[in-house]
């Protein structure tokens, strides 16, 4: 290599590592500014829960899809271009129930992990429990007893790497202490107990009668539907390919995904009837992968393409955008 | 054929060198592919370690799925390594076939950033990424072998696979630092990883010299095709080397598997399960050069098959019943060691056997035919666990390497692979 031929590989190379380091920088600056407006979290933003409580009023809670995936609050009437409330809490999954919440948010620091926080109506953080692996889905039952998160878990299975399972744990959010995982407990598929080591639990539904639950098992490349009992940590199947259950505010309808056989779409919203086990496909074309919130016993609300939707629980009409730039509703009644 | 001391004062300095600084055996051009093998690593790593939760969070691609998809993926990329190599030697193209592979695993980054988040999009963009790792790997370790004097391939693979095993580690690092700032910014680590991966091409396009072959390779070797390629398969020596390879790899249990025993040996969380391949691949990161030195002055041969009685030595550390955190440091250590006594040691004994002309279509060979065996290993390994469980399934691998590990002595000894067998 001659000399001046050398200098110039030096000069294009010089130029290059400035002009990938300002990239780098304004990708990174781009990252941390968006997710739409950047709404100030107002001094009384702490007294929106407790003040919709105070007056019976429902409200959405939802994971803002900002740099900081901020939680934001909504009211429950059609709220598309209703002015942002967004409050300190970060998290990647967010529910609430009665008097209290889970945010699953990331560990401080250098650790991979997450942590499931519980917090007040207050919207103050009470108890910080370490959980481990990827948030999928939270849960908290109507009056706030019991929560329940879902996380994906890397080199869990005994399949081989880059495979996937889940753990689902249930938190007693009253004591700020975790119960079980659902694999702990007995769970019958007919008269057989199942055992098989390919199990998987996943999205956790509340009864409100504060023990009865719903869940998704998976196991043979199946899923099911089972339905438990917190007390006696006992379950049994009830209905198969279903998953994410949804129960309904009046406790008759379960709304889940349904698999449908094809790859590119996978997934359909259903409801399945608990009385006639009957199933209407819901009116949303598009595959649909979350945990659906019922907005009330007519409606349901699910995240979707970076914006929660809202559908007809009877299968009729079609879907209309409910709020932008947001996933994980989770719809608050007092 | 020592592409960079091209004068007799040069190659002079460079012995003296030789004698007090250590570092400087080592060709430039191995040094500058392992810094693009470090950047790379740096670019795919960071990507790699927020797939999944990019997967998840924009939702419809079930994880359980791709991981099936990125084994026969992996599986297409092996093909793919196979043609690259062939196409390297016929054309004496190896700096550019390098140079496309690392090239398309580049815009696979931007491409990220930019298809949104429409599934089948994603997959074949993971799938373009995969190909251009099929592409470069042997081109690059032909021009790393091309470029060093037979008596230092060892020490010289071992340089780039410490910068290749550092970049690993720096990736991850990186992404959970942007995430750390921007929770939900993937874009922002899809563009940053591009940056990192164009920075790691330009050195090679910039600065790498294509290495000239010897003298001795005339013209008559231009012709080198898929013929002269299988042709290679006439070489017992290298015919050996395949069967060798090939044997101590389907008795290999894959990392992945060492760590889930070891993490339920010790009942280690989730969250402390990356802290494992952090701990081997520092291990190997800092062993590589050490023990690729020792390759070049004990033979190639002898160390390889060293590694694999470390391997079996790190099955028994899973299968003896005590636990406790110096077992697993011992575990990690010997799997750290395994490797660096493995890896780039296998790549420099099958430089030595295969000519030049023919350098990359040989090397592809052997990386296909252990990465398949692997693959298979795997496969049955999954297998035996899911019916006997982790512990029969290890003793079974035991068994089978112990078995290999004589099948490739006596071949390895009669095919008379040089370099101390």
């Amino acid at each position: 290599m001659s000399q001046p031929a050398s200098n110039r590989r030096l000069i294009v190379f010089g130029v290059l590592v400035a002009a990938c380091v300002a990239g780098a920088a304004a990708a990174i600056v781009a990252g941390v500014s968006s997710g739409g407006s950047a709404a100030v979290v107002s001094a009384n933003v702490r007294s929106a829960l407790t003040d919709a409580r105070a007056a019976h009023r429902p409200v959405v809670l939802y994971r803002r899809l900002n740099h900081r995936g901020q939680v934001g609050i909504a009211s429950t009437a059609g709220a598309d271009d209703a002015p942002d409330t967004l409050t300190p809490l970060s998290c990647d999954r967010v529910a609430f129930g009665g008097a209290r919440g889970i945010c699953l948010t990331r560990s401080r620091g250098f650790a991979a992990g997450y942590r499931a926080a519980i917090f007040g109506a207050d919207l103050r953080i009470t108890k910080s429990l370490g959980v481990e692996g990827i948030p999928s889905r939270a849960r908290v039952s109507p009056d706030g007893r019991y929560g329940a998160v879902t996380l994906f878990v890397a080199g869990h299975a005994y399949a081989a790497a880059g495979t996937f399972a889940t753990q689902t744990t249930l938190i007693d959010l009253a004591e700020g202490r975790k119960i079980a995982d659902l694999e702990d407990f007995t769970v019958y598929h007919g008269s057989r107990q199942v055992t098989a080591v390919d199990v998987n639990y996943w999205g956790v539904t509340f009864a409100a009668d504060d023990d009865t639950f719903y869940a998704t098992l998976a196991t043979g490349g199946k899923t099911y539907l089972i339905r438990g009992s917190i007390r006696r940590r006992l379950a049994r199947t009830i209905h198969e390919n279903v998953e994410c259950p949804s129960l309904s505010p009046d406790g008759t309808r379960i709304a889940y995904k349904k698999r449908t056989g094809s790859s590119s779409a996978p997934w359909h919203l259903t409801i399945l009837d608990l009385a006639t086990m009957r199933e209407t496909p819901l009116a949303e074309s598009r595959s649909v992968d979350d945990q659906v919130m019922w907005l009330d016993d007519r409606h349901v609300l699910y995240g979707t393409d970076g914006a929660v939707w809202e559908t007809a629980a009877d299968g009729s009409g079609k879907p209309r955008r409910y709020l932008a730039h947001g996933d994980s509703p989770a719809v608050v009644r007092w | 054929m020592y592409q960079v001391s091209n004068s007799g004062s040069l190659l002079k300095a460079h012995r003296r060198l030789l004698a007090t600084d250590r570092a400087a055996r080592v060709p430039r051009t191995v040094v500058l592919l392992g810094i693009t093998s470090l950047l790379t690593d740096i670019s795919s790593e960071m990507v790699v370690t927020i797939l999944p939760l990019y997967l998840i969070s924009v939702g419809g691609f079930s994880p359980l799925a791709f991981g099936v998809v990125d084994g026969i993926y992996n599986g297409a990329a092996a093909l793919v390594g196979l043609a690259s190599g062939v196409v390297g030697d016929r054309f004496r193209r190896h700096k550019e076939v390098a140079a496309g592979g690392y090239g398309l695993s580049a815009i696979c980054k931007l491409l990220l950033a930019t298809i949104g988040t429409a599934v089948s999009a994603i997959g074949t963009v993971v799938l373009l990424d995969r190909i251009g790792k099929g592409i470069r790997t042997a081109p690059r370790d032909a021009m790393i072998s091309l470029s060093t004097p037979k008596e230092h391939l060892g020490v010289a693979f071992g340089v780039h696979r410490a910068l290749d095993t550092t970049g690993a580690m720096i990736g991850p690092l990186v992404a959970f630092l942007i995430l750390a700032a921007a929770p939900v910014a993937f874009n922002s680590i899809f563009v940053v990883s591009f940056c990192i991966a164009i920075l790691g091409v330009s050195i090679l396009v910039l600065f790498v010299r294509a290495p000239a072959l010897a003298p001795g390779a005339g013209e008559p070797a231009a012709r080198a095709s898929l013929g002269s390629a299988t042709a290679l398969l006439k070489l017992p020596r290298f015919r050996g080397l395949l069967l060798a390879g090939g044997a101590l790899s389907l008795a290999t249990a894959s990392d992945a598997f060492i760590f889930l025993a070891l993490q339920r040996k010790l009942d280690l969380g989730n969250s402390l399960f990356p802290l494992l391949f952090v701990g081997s691949s520092m291990t190997y990161m800092m062993l590589a050069v050490p023990i690729g030195r020792l390759a070049d002055r004990v033979g190639r041969g002898r160390v390889l098959l060293g590694g694999y009685a470390i391997l079996l030595a790190t099955y028994a550390v899973v299968l003896q019943p005590l636990g406790g955190w110096p077992v697993l440091a011992l575990g990690l250590g010997l799997l750290g060691t395994y490797y660096a006594a493995t890896d780039g040691v296998l790549m420099a004994l099958a430089s030595s056997v295969v000519p030049d002309e023919v350098r990359g279509s040989g090397l592809a060979l052997v990386g296909t035919v252990t990465n398949i065996a692997r693959l298979v290993a795997s496969i049955v390994f999954g297998a035996f666990w899911t019916v006997w469980g982790i512990h029969s399934a290890m003793a079974l691998f035991g068994v089978a390497l112990v078995a290999a590990i004589l099948l490739a002595a006596l071949v390895l000894h009669r095919s008379r692979v040089p370099a101390g067998l």
